[in-house]
């Protein structure tokens, strides 16, 4: 049997999470470090916006959110870290509930473009309400996890797998969720034929409320993450070129699948940290290049790819269906 | 002059027609019939140009049509009028005949071509700065016929022309139809409703799932005993939901 | 800024000399006030000018198309770089450089319905267009936003004043400048607006945008009339980009702000709804510069969006309701 380019692209995902542990250099141990936060900010962008259907073009709103509740709680209150994570997860999900609300009654553009004002709006908030948020400089000194080494290999090292647990967690929370619960299979539903399923009597406001809620909590539980891996945090997280990372990693990965957004981050951010080299400007120019190409070309992403003759199948794939879902 | 033979179409891995055949001579008038879901609507659709076809072959004149768009095989004389009439329900009655003359090769031949269209159709004349959307069903129908004529085609695709609309408004719109032929224009007519098309046409295709299942002129389909059991019922009846029922 | 309100009025006592001062006082301060008002107004139509131009061209993309293109700031910025170039680096008088900014804009936008738009349309077959669309565009958007750092770097680019002076308007004066951006906007929209109603290719852009496959059948070739109207659509974008770059400067992303602020505009008009787009840019435009009268500076720009979110919640078709190109 011979291995699929999926394989290939599992493998190299896997090489380079591992990355860290065979070859413990600072700059590896950063970029996939950081590469994992994507990872579970790109699953959760695709389990509401691939997976049930409902885009968003706000997700870096989130991600900002719980990224400066957890910094602000932590700075102006003294949370420590642990305490940072959850409440800014659980902000973040509030936000994504409220926002569930008058989402149910949008669809398709409409949906994206209030999504991407709420981000925007969250941003400038950001910028502006100093007292809370720093204004453009930003949260930092706010400090990490407590009890880490002091040593900055061990400490880099022990940092890089509380992330990649947590991360972890969030990603199998989401498949498990969407494979083996009556949850995932509505999500399905509502975005196969949201009124279809409502016919067949399910509850399509609970489920979409429950997508938004939970989609948002893990990217704000990204974001917490992030502010305490990186330890700042300023108004450009919450920028549209965040959200679309976002959608160019789960383009690149494959919609529908949340595996696929992830493994599509952890390598489009390593490719991305990689062309660094090459000159800071052109890495995003060539995230450009592959959302088009690959909206264009290849509309199932990585999770898609198979050599040899398609076959034609009258059942779908989900990350097909999916990316035909985006329409209207 | 159209030649459609062993065609094969349908709508991405859906093959709707299986290999239809059928012929229209110069001048004629020839009717589509069929059971829901036979594939006439996809026929015309096919024929000019909307659906790119799996198989066969598609010839006016010898000139193959596969792989010609819509707007292009409007210049080689044929017209099309979708079922409802495919109009512009925002646009005046006028914007609507003016659209029809946008393929003329010169400006100047287009006030004479409306002209000959609010002769044609005098009602249309009174409603010309209406919106042609306000129109009644019938004078809708007569728009849109009055539209594809602007351009003098030489065959004219029509698609249910009698769909939803009241008896009266039928009788005139095929009492247009009559009057286009005997200017000299063939017509390709799909119908539900067989007893009108049987008295206009010269011939008569039956399509039945993707197939033929017969074709000759009204009178050698209303002798058909075959036929007249399957499809038009012992009763004669004149449309195929009451056959079906 | 405050306005401070007006004392409640007292009743003349001619000749009362104590009374003269706080009437005195009075005008002044309602001189005042009816300066920044105006002021404030006149700006805000300007700004409304220039949101319409950007708006009115999204909003004929949407109709037309019905793409959502969210690269059209880059066309702005592109506009901005091209006059930049023309009028700084070529010395070109001012009427060219715009003119210069305008034509290549218009030829850069030709470009993307065959090279992206259409493939997709092949790709997705029958399917209605949709959401798909819009990652696409994002995609450009990001794709123009870097390739202009790349290509020019990321300093915001001066440009000196097309026209320079100011006039007066009774207390207060508007700069020339200003006034040609509306100037500019009034007539190319103007000009938009009549070659839709009356040309007989706007009559086909309606047509498309109304029904496509009637349009076909009328012998309109659909691919034409899709690259024509995007390039128009960012072409207006690239003016006002040329038009607004001593105002604004020229930097990659100095268009993007605008293209999330006219969404919400577009939103507010009714999606594809030309007319609306422009009432609704007005509106915005005046809100905008007027809420500065009482709220802070800073939260300027989040008007358009909470303007947008109620409008959503409210009444979702938009003020003139969802309408293609009519």
């Amino acid at each position: 049997m011979k291995p699929s380019p999926r394989f290939w692209a599992l493998a190299t995902a896997v090489a380079l999470l591992l990355l860290p542990v065979l070859f413990p250099h600072p700059f590896v141990l950063s970029i996939v470090t950081q590469a994992v936060i994507w990872a579970l900010l790109a699953a959760s962008w695709d389990l509401l916006s691939g997976y049930t259907g409902q885009i968003s073009f706000g997700h870096a709103g989130f991600f900002a959110l719980g990224a400066y509740v957890a910094a602000a709680l932590s700075k102006h209150l003294g949370f420590s870290a642990w305490l940072g994570l959850p409440l800014g997860a659980a902000g973040a999900a509030l936000v994504g509930l409220g926002t569930g609300f008058p989402a149910l009654r949008l669809r398709g553009h409409y949906l994206a473009l209030v999504t991407l004002a709420l981000a925007e709006l969250i941003r400038l908030t950001s910028q502006n309400w100093l007292a809370v948020t720093g204004g453009p400089f930003g949260i930092y000194d706010f400090g990490t996890f407590p009890g880490l080494p002091a040593a900055p290999i061990p400490r880099a090292q022990i940092l890089y797998g509380l992330v990649a647990a947590v991360v972890a967690a969030g990603v199998g929370l989401m498949l498990y969720v969407c494979h083996r619960t009556r949850a995932g299979r509505a999500f399905r539903a509502i975005r196969e034929d949201e009124v279809l399923a409502e016919s067949l009597g399910i509850n399509t406001t609970v489920y979409k409320l429950l997508a938004f809620g939970l989609s948002a909590g893990l990217a704000g539980l990204a974001g917490t993450l992030y502010a305490y891996y990186v330890q700042l945090v300023s108004p450009t997280v919450a920028s549209a070129a965040t959200t679309s990372l976002v959608i160019g990693m789960a383009v690149f990965g494959g919609l529908g699948t949340i595996w696929g957004p992830a493994l599509g981050a952890i390598l489009l951010y390593g490719i991305n940290e990689g062309l660094r080299f090459i000159g800071v400007v052109y890495n995003l120019v060539a995230v450009g290049l592959v959302i088009m190409v690959f909206v264009i070309f290849l509309p199932r992403g990585l999770a898609g790819l198979r050599f040899g003759r398609a076959r034609r199948t009258i059942r779908r794939d989900a990350a097909l269906s999916a990316a035909n879902r985006l329409d209207g | 002059m159209l030649d459609v033979d062993e065609l094969r179409s349908g709508y991405g891995q859906l093959e709707i027609l299986q290999g239809v055949s059928l012929r229209v001579g110069d001048g004629a008038i020839v009717g589509i019939i069929g059971p829901n879901g036979a594939g006439k609507s996809t026929l015309l659709k096919t024929v000019f140009g909307y659906l790119h076809p799996f198989g066969g072959s598609i010839t006016v004149g010898g000139r193959t049509l596969i792989g010609l768009r819509p707007d292009q095989i409007l210049r080689l004389g044929l017209g099309f009028v979708a079922q409802a009439g495919g109009l512009f329900a925002d646009m005046t009655v006028h914007e609507n005949l003016v659209l029809g003359g946008y393929s003329l090769p010169s400006r100047r031949e287009l006030e004479p071509a409306l002209e000959a269209a609010y002769a044609q159709f005098p009602l249309l004349r009174d409603r010309r700065r209406q919106p042609a959307g306000s129109l009644s069903g019938g004078e809708q129908r007569a728009l849109a016929l009055a539209r594809a004529l602007v351009l003098r085609p030489r065959l004219l695709l029509l698609d249910e022309p009698s769909a939803a609309l009241a008896p009266r408004y039928i009788d005139e719109v095929y009492a247009s139809i009559v009057s286009v032929n005997q200017a000299g224009i063939a017509l390709l007519i799909v119908e539900q409703n067989v007893e009108m098309i049987l008295s206009v046409a010269h011939r008569v295709f039956v399509l039945d799932l993707g197939h033929n299942a017969f074709d000759g002129t009204p009178a050698e389909l209303r002798r058909s005993d075959r036929i007249r059991r399957l499809y038009l019922g012992e009763t004669g009846a004149t449309s195929w939901e009451a056959a079906e029922s | 800024m405050s306005l401070r309100p007006p004392h409640p009025a007292r009743s003349p006592s001619a000749g009362e000399r104590e009374h003269e001062s706080p009437s005195a006082a009075e005008r002044e301060h309602k001189e005042r006030a009816l300066e920044s008002l105006l002021e404030f107004l006149i700006q805000g139509i300007v700004l409304g000018g220039l949101y319409a131009l950007f708006a009115v061209g999204l909003t004929l993309i949407f109709g037309v198309l019905n793409v959502i293109n969210v690269a059209h700031g880059e066309f702005f910025a592109v506009g901005g770089y091209l006059l930049f170039g023309a009028l700084v680096l070529l010395h070109l008088p001012p009427a060219a450089s715009v003119m210069a900014a305008a034509a290549g804009t218009f030829l850069l936008g030709l470009a993307v319905y065959p090279l992206l738009i259409a493939p997709l349309n092949r790709r997705l077959g029958r399917r209605p267009a949709g959401s798909l669309y819009l990652v696409l565009t994002l995609g450009l958007s990001t794709f123009m936003q870097s390739s202009l750092l790349a290509i020019a770097g990321g300093d915001y680019l001066r440009v000196p004043p097309l026209v320079s002076g100011i006039l007066e308007v009774g207390f207060t004066g508007v700069s020339y400048q200003r006034l040609l951006v509306l100037t500019v906007a009034a007539a190319l929209l103007a000009t938009l607006f009549a070659f839709l109603r009356w040309h007989r290719q706007g009559l086909a852009v309606r047509a498309v945008a109304q029904n496509p496959e009637a349009a076909q059948a009328m012998g309109i070739n659909l691919a034409r009339i899709f690259a024509l109207t995007l390039a128009l659509g960012v072409g207006l974008a690239g003016v006002g980009g040329a038009l607004m770059a001593p105002l604004f400067n020229v930097y990659p992303a100095v268009g993007f702000p605008l293209t999330i602020k006219a969404f919400a505009i577009t939103i507010l008009g009714g999606m594809g709804n030309l007319v609306g787009a422009l009432l609704a840019s007005l509106i915005v435009g005046v809100a905008e510069s007027m809420v500065v009268m009482v709220i802070p500076s800073q939260w300027q720009n989040g008007v358009a969006f909470v303007v947008m979110i109620v409008a959503l919640l409210i009444r979702p078709q938009g003020l003139l309701g969802r309408a293609t190109t009519r």
